[in-house]
């Protein structure tokens, strides 16, 4: 039976740990559906995590998440702007607000003006709560009856409310995606924009809505990593984990229900690589075992690369090529 | 019923459906349209015939709202209308077929269909769409599955899919540019017999083309432009081929270029079974084998897409065969790469430009991106600019590239002059050598105005002349029959036929490009 | 008939005139400047006084020459990411080359002093030379998987950084670790033959004329050399390459491993010039900031210079806003950002020209 509880703590944790990433890649698979890369994703997260962090403390769960969907929002609103209005290069962009984020993230959660920023949202905030690096996370709500199935009860059913958001996040937007003309018109304008065009789509708008959606997940994304999976502040701790969904988005082959699968098997290699920890592995130096979700991701683009897979995954055809009516 | 009825009533008279007054179409350098007037009834199939270049499609484009015209009017259904975009036209009823489809190959035929449609609603009910969509599709007696993805059909169903697009918009003003170039036979059969029944349906077709049999054959009346102007509208049943083609050339069709020396006898270039594939890995040329000797135009003739650029590809070095020999001046050259090919002083002038001219780096680089390896533009590995500068110099003056300077970047050239560069690069012997040995020219005058293309052809005769062996492709019967001194006609991948001068006849080689072989063809 | 509404239109230009050029990146650095003043304001940090310590870096001799030798690695890494940018290579992976050029640096310090194979000055040659080939094989690591298998460069170049910083992090708290270093992760203290400033009295000093130097060396290779050509080429397009018989593979992975290898030496010039030993996140994210130096100077290699030391200035600012204004390092970081993003911003400025009329 300890071994039934052993598997069962596995995969409750690659969940946990995987939610991170689903959140992120569903959001990306829309920007990259419309045709927008967004490596700005990490510092979205990481501004995700550092926003989440102060307004749980200040004001609680429910306005933290408000609050840090907004703020994601708004920094992909910049990436937009200057990607599809401006016709910018996306890549140098999305790395230019990737910097962005993790320098505001590293400034706003700074000692003292963290103290300033808590204290103009809530003066009667306690002195410890003005210091902490921590926030209560949020708690577990078992479902019935489902919880109680053997195996997968437990690890998919015993979560917190951001992992549910998750699973009805994917099927949602997979049904929007592929069963409604919104999600019609979001695939033809990352298809082929200037047909799009032609048959009346406003690619523009489409595109901004796209990235939109994409950055507001990819900062709830960061809030769930901090007050629903490791509710202790630490510099950049993101660890990449922005620049992995966008790797997860190619082995999701851009569609919302496969990415859940990748986003587990991601959580799966950075929960063995705790448990690896926990039984001894390479207790004097874990570096090695830190490595493995990016030597994961380079080996997972390096097979997906392969002639034979590469024509099958169908890669959106007007990814990061800006649209102009010229 | 698919459409809501015959809206033709007998005994009225025919309605005017489009009304195109003193059109008028500048574009630099080129008046395109020069005050076109034209008229599309109810119920006919109205062709538009013309040689290429002669303002067919622009006149079209403007109906469709891809271009703005400068002068003149256009009425539809009695309505003065104002096209601004495609968007417009579609509004108005004008559904129209590219000569390249615009299609979403990833996309089933359902989604290409509703693809921007308000009237959709958001929850896409696929099963009535493809209740709807089954409906029309039976109807004109095509087969193909609305749920089908695009990149799955064949080129005549993706063309089916585009008239399904206009179709399911209750469009009943329809435009088909050059609909057969990319048929075959029987799809061109049964093309014709669906618009027969559109036409029946009520529907005014406009026919773009420049085949005078398929005019003959399908339509009620035909326009015939030539160089922007309307010279003729008639009835189709009150005149003939000849009277056709008189009014649309206003010249002997062929004009054949003086030739100075005589085709040696030695072959330069012999192709042996070659077998290459494709970029998605499917066969492209299964098995071709020919010869061309030096001083000889050997002419490719063929639709685009059965092989042609990939034959040229791998005689360049760019691709690689699978099987089969390449063999130039008697050494085995197969699969030897493309920079041991320019050493061997083979040429070779792409379909497209952006496939070998930097558009970012100036006319003096381009012009010596394949010497730049040798003395004196280079010296071990150090570049000598001075004197690639007037290496460019002179080119641009030997070929007349309209330049501000050498160092201007050459995306900032016009078309014309673009080519004017790609020839003097491929056309200039390496430095030490003479001309090149062979010359593969694919589409070499493809939307180019008439002067350029006058240079390009006077060129590759002049190279001719002096030795060279020269394989030209293109689709252009008339430019292939007036510079080839024989011409193989390519179809799926392989040679259905090789004809001397004596033999060259428009019909025979436009069978030939359709499958026939020789035999059947003759 | 004037209209309340201006109509206004963008439209392309077709060459950029250096003038136009100049006067743009100049206005929208002031830009930047502007909008960061507003970003401190808003977090109640005055912006005078912030921009008042940077001012001082760049009058003070002592800090300027301070700024000179933080910009060094920058400007290194920059001058490489200018040769795989002109390829059309995304190469965000300066910061692991950088951590890679760490390691082999620090790693002849150590074979020389428990081993002692070489001769004592030759050290820093080799330190030079090992820095190099290791930054330029890892970065050429995914040059190769581009260009054999069309991996995405962007991608495996970043987590290629994370697994560079993790890597030596082991070394450190590992293997390396100083015996008498009191337990902390740090390597030995450099000697005086592997520090720079050995020559010329100031790790600046030589720090600047390593600059120049490289600077010469990268414009020299993408002008006057075949092998520039080529790459130039291959940045315009492969196909095109491929046409003019250019190996497309070829290029890519010497380019590569060469804007590896200078990221390499600016991992060499911090262990050596600045810190003197290794120590885990021994960079406070040079690689990225010379991906912005890099862009800022439009990949010319002579203007990276000036950039470089610009934003060496920022870093020194940094520490003395830290210590001086109480405000995290971070502000630096976010002051850089948003000169990348108005400098990106100004490209547009650039490539078209904002025509207002009033109808």
């Amino acid at each position: 039976m300890a071994d039934v509880a052993w598997i069962e703590s596995v995969l409750s944790g690659a969940v946990q740990a995987g939610t991170v990433y689903l959140l992120a890649s569903l959001g990306e698979v829309y920007a990259e559906r419309s045709g927008i890369l967004n490596l700005g994703l990490e510092g979205m997260m990481i501004l995700g995590v550092a926003v989440s962090f102060i307004f749980t403390n200040a004001l609680g769960h429910g306005a933290a998440l408000l609050v840090t969907m907004l703020v994601g929002g708004l920094i992909a609103l910049i990436l937009a702007f200057m990607a599809v209005s401006l016709r910018l290069n996306q890549i140098v962009v999305g790395l230019a607000l990737t910097l962005f984020g993790l320098g505001l993230s590293g400034f706003i959660t700074s000692a003292e003006i963290r103290k300033g920023i808590l204290l103009s949202l809530n003066p009667n905030l306690s002195e410890a709560a003005l210091v902490t690096q921590q926030a209560p996370k949020l708690p577990n709500i078992a479902i019935p009856v489902l919880s109680d199935i053997p195996l997968i009860g437990e690890p998919l059913f015993n979560q917190n409310i951001l992992v549910y958001l998750s699973y009805i996040l994917a099927i949602v937007m997979w049904f929007v995606l592929f069963r409604t003309r919104f999600g019609l018109s979001l695939r033809s304008v990352g298809e082929n924009p200037a047909m799009a065009d032609a048959m009346g789509v406003n690619v523009y708008l489409m595109r901004y809505i796209a990235t939109v959606i994409g950055g507001m997940l990819g900062a709830l994304a960061g809030a769930y990593l901090f007050i629903g999976y490791q509710p202790f502040w630490q510099e950049g701790m993101t660890q990449g984990r922005g620049f992995i969904s966008l790797a997860l988005v190619i082995l999701a082959t851009w569609s919302p229900l496969r990415a859940i699968l990748g986003a587990y098997l991601f959580g799966g290699v950075e929960v063995l690589q705790f448990r690896l920890q926990l039984l001894g592995v390479g207790a004097q130096t874990p570096q090695f075992l830190l490595m493995l979700p990016y030597l994961v991701t380079i080996a997972t683009l390096t097979l997906l690369s392969f002639e034979g897979v590469k024509k099958r995954i169908g890669v959106p055809a007007a990814l990061a090529t800006p649209y102009s009516r010229e | 019923m698919v459409r809501q009825g015959k809206r033709m009533r007998g005994g009225d008279s025919p309605e005017i459906l489009v009304e195109m007054r003193g059109i008028t179409k500048r574009f630099p350098n080129v008046l395109a349209n020069d005050h076109v007037d034209f008229t599309l009834m109810r119920g006919e199939v109205h062709a538009l015939l013309g040689e290429n270049g002669a303002g067919k499609t622009t006149l079209m484009n403007i109906l469709y709202g891809l271009y703005r015209l400068d002068e003149g009017e256009i009425w539809i259904k009695g309505r003065r209308v104002n096209i601004r975009s495609p968007r417009d036209a579609i509004k108005n009823g004008i559904g129209m077929v590219h000569q390249q489809f615009r299609l979403i190959p990833t996309h089933t035929v359902a989604e290409n269909v509703i693809l921007g449609l308000k009237e959709a609603g958001f929850y896409l009910n696929y099963r009535d769409i493809n209740e709807k969509l089954s409906e029309i599709i039976s109807f004109y007696g095509w087969n193909i599955s609305p749920s089908a993805r695009v990149w799955q059909l064949s080129v005549g169903e993706k063309q089916q899919v585009e008239l399904l697009k206009a179709l399911y918009r209750k469009a009943d003003i329809l435009i088909l540019d050059e609909p057969t170039s990319v048929l075959t036979s029987q799809e061109t059969t049964q093309l014709f017999a669906t618009l027969r029944k559109m036409a029946g349906e009520g529907l005014g077709i406009i026919l773009i083309s420049h085949k005078l049999d398929e005019v003959m054959q399908v339509s009620d009346r035909v326009t015939v432009m030539r160089r922007g102007r309307v010279v003729a509208t008639k009835p189709t049943r009150e005149t003939n081929p000849n009277e056709l083609a008189n009014l649309m050339v206003g010249r002997p069709l062929i004009t054949s270029f003086e030739r100075l020396n005589k085709t040696s006898e030695k072959p330069i270039l012999r192709v042996e079974n070659l077998r290459v594939l494709d970029d998605k890995g499917l066969p492209a040329v299964r098995g071709v084998s020919f010869t061309v000797k030096g001083g000889e135009i050997l002419g490719i003739a063929g639709v685009a897409g059965n092989g042609q650029q990939e034959l040229a590809e791998t005689i360049a070095g760019i691709r690689k065969a699978v099987a089969g020999k390449i063999i130039l001046d008697g050494v085995d050259v197969t699969n030897k790469g493309s920079l041991f090919m320019i050493r061997q002083g083979v040429a070779y002038i792409p379909a497209e430009s952006s496939k070998c001219v930097a558009y970012q780096m100036s006319v003096a680089e381009n012009l010596v991106m394949k010497s730049f390896r040798y003395e004196p533009f280079s010296k071990s590995i150090v570049m000598d600019w001075d004197s690639i500068k007037q290496h460019a110099e002179r080119l641009i003056d030997a070929f007349s590239i309209v330049t501000p300077s050498p160092s201007t970047r050459a995306g900032n050239l016009s078309g014309g002059n673009i080519q004017r560069l790609i020839l003097a690069r491929e056309l200039t012997g390496l430095p030490g050598s003479s001309a090149p040995k062979l010359i593969i020219a694919t589409y070499p005058t493809r939307d180019l105005d008439v002067a350029a293309t006058e240079f390009v052809r006077r060129t590759l005769i002049q190279n001719r002349d002096q030795g060279a062996a020269i394989l030209l492709v293109s689709e252009d019967l008339e430019e292939i029959m007036m510079l080839s001194d024989r011409i193989a006609v390519m179809y799926r991948g392989e040679i259905v036929g090789i004809l001397e001068q004596q033999e060259f006849d428009v019909e025979v080689i436009g069978m030939m490009m359709t499958g026939a072989r020789r035999g059947e063809a003759a | 008939m004037r209209s309340a509404i201006p109509l206004i239109r963008v439209q392309r230009r077709l060459e950029v005139p250096r003038r136009v050029s100049a006067a743009v990146s100049a206005f929208f650095i002031l830009l930047s400047f502007a909008a960061a003043a507003l970003i401190f304001e808003l977090m109640g940090v005055s912006s005078v006084a912030t921009f008042g310590v940077i001012a001082s870096v760049f009058t003070n001799p002592n800090l300027l020459l301070q700024a000179i030798l933080r910009g060094l690695p920058i400007g290194l890494a920059a001058l490489g990411l200018s040769i795989a940018f002109r390829m059309n290579f995304w190469n965000i992976g300066a910061e692991g080359q950088l951590y890679m050029g760490m390691f082999a640096a620090t790693g002849v310090v150590l074979l020389h002093e428990y081993q002692g194979l070489i001769a004592e000055p030759l050290v820093i040659v080799f330190m030079v030379l090992a820095s190099f080939v290791a930054g330029g094989l890892y970065c050429a690591l995914s040059a190769a998987l581009k260009a054999k298998m069309g991996v995405n460069e962007v991608l495996t170049t970043l987590m290629l950084n994370y697994i560079a910083i993790l890597f030596v992090d082991f070394l450190v708290y590992g293997p390396w670790r100083d015996p008498k270093g009191f337990n902390f992760p740090l390597s030995i203290q450099f000697p005086d033959y592997a520090r720079l400033g050995f020559v010329l009295g100031s790790p600046s000093y030589e720090g600047l004329a390593m600059l120049l130097v490289v600077a010469f060396l990268v414009y020299g290779l993408m002008r006057h050399t075949t092998l520039g050509f080529e790459m130039r080429v291959v940045g315009e397009s492969p196909e095109v390459a491929k046409h003019a018989g250019i190996s497309y593979a070829k290029a890519l992975i010497i380019g590569g491993f060469i804007s590896g290898g200078l990221a390499g030496i600016a991992g060499f010039s911090v262990v050596s010039g600045i810190i003197g030993r290794l120590r885990p996140r021994a960079s406070p994210g040079y690689g990225y900031t010379a991906i912005i130096v890099a862009f800022l100077a439009l990949l010319n290699p002579w203007l990276i210079i000036p950039a470089s030391i610009f934003f060496g200035g920022l870093i020194v600012a940094g520490d003395l806003i830290q210590a001086s204004l109480k405000l995290p390092f971070a502000a630096v970081q976010i002051f850089q950002s948003i000169i990348f993003l108005f400098i990106i911003a100004g490209e547009f400025m650039k490539r078209y020209r904002i025509i207002v009329s009033w109808r």
